[in-house]
């Protein structure tokens, strides 16, 4: 076989990287499973909200602007939890540099200050639990009602 | 604009998002014990796993279907430790390959991959009886036919584009061996579809 052969066997053997559906559903197995199957994380989980519920304790005012607790607590990577925290929170910082240029009305700047300040509490609750779901839900609802006040503020 | 773009990132996930969910998204919500995000997560990717699967085990369907099934079930297992440095369709691809090579290290007693030169290839696959030599054959059966380490060194290299640092670590032999394992299999590749061997 010369090399034009060689090179043609080659770019076939690549050509046989294809998806093959498996020819029976395998879901209703894997479902049932999966069911019983274990999973190692379960007791780092358990222990994961006992440590954190000081945290949303402390956090529990943002309920009295209306927001929904939601103790989601997917066992995500810390280093992403918190990167995506640090992006969230420069967008947000980013889109209120622009409308916070507009005069605010007095009524409503206390709010905003409390909400910065709870940004900054939940920023810093990151830094100590960089796996707390909740606490980026809770700060992107934080960024979401300040947003929406400044808005409100600018306009009105 | 400004204002829509943040908007998207407030509201909450709508049904069409739900359709175009991310796999990171899915495989988040299944790591938190949903298992319809799971079964989304397979719909989407049954057909990669087990085409990998099918050409490790040498298209041994029933076989290649238990174990998708069973690179499925340890996904699920597995998905709280994911940590998101790869993207999920690769994380399930290498699982899918660890599962196969698993199986067939499991299936033949004796030494491990790097010692004993043939303790594999003496098992032979069903494919291989009464057909090995045939002329003709199309490349994918011919790829199944051959011995079960050199049509895995075959498959990882020329066909799912593994390095041989990689094989040799996933089939825990040398990188030499990996090489030489390569260059056997293309040789009895050649002679299985009849030319020069």
């Amino acid at each position: 076989m010369n090399d034009y052969e060689e090179d043609a066997l080659r770019l076939q053997l690549r050509g046989l990287r294809r998806d093959i559906e498996p020819q029976a559903d395998l879901w209703p197995s894997i479902e049932q499973r999966i069911a019983q199957a274990p999973r190692e994380s379960s007791r780092a989980r358990g222990r994961g909200v006992r440590r954190l519920l000081p945290w949303a304790l402390a956090a529990s005012f943002l309920l009295a602007l209306g927001f929904t607790w939601r103790m989601n607590l997917a066992p995500e990577p810390q280093p992403l939890i918190r990167q995506h925290a640090m992006v969230m929170a420069q967008d947000y910082r980013s889109a209120l540099q622009q409308l916070d240029q507009a005069p605010i009305h007095p009524e409503i700047k206390p709010a905003l200050d409390d909400l910065d300040h709870s940004a900054a509490q939940i920023l810093s609750a990151l830094d100590d639990h960089p796996e707390a779901r909740f606490l980026l839900d809770q700060l992107r609802r934080t960024y979401a009602r300040r947003l929406e006040l400044t808005q409100r503020a600018v306009i009105t | 604009m400004l204002n829509a773009a943040m908007s998207d990132l407030m509201t909450d996930t709508t049904t069409a998002e739900v359709a175009a969910e991310s796999d990171a998204g899915l495989a988040r919500r299944a790591a938190s014990g949903d298992s319809g995000a799971f079964e989304s997560l397979y719909r989407r990717h049954a057909g990669r796993v087990h085409g990998v699967i099918t050409r490790l085990v040498g298209a041994h369907c029933v076989r290649a279907e238990d174990l998708t099934q069973e690179a499925f079930v340890r996904a699920w297992q597995a998905l709280p430790k994911f940590r998101f440095e790869s993207a999920v369709s690769t994380w399930l691809h290498r699982l899918a390959v660890t599962t196969a090579l698993m199986e067939l290290r499991t299936r033949r007693s004796g030494p491990r991959f790097d010692d004993g030169e043939d303790a594999l290839d003496e098992l032979g696959t069903p494919d291989s009886a009464g057909s090995g030599t045939a002329l003709g054959m199309d490349l994918e059966r011919a790829v199944a036919t051959l011995p079960p380490r050199a049509r895995a060194v075959l498959v990882l290299h020329d066909v799912e584009g593994w390095k041989h640092e990689e094989i040799a670590a996933t089939l825990e032999m040398a990188v030499g061996s990996s090489k030489a394992q390569l260059h056997r299999a293309r040789h009895l590749l050649r002679a299985r579809l009849g030319g020069e061997a």
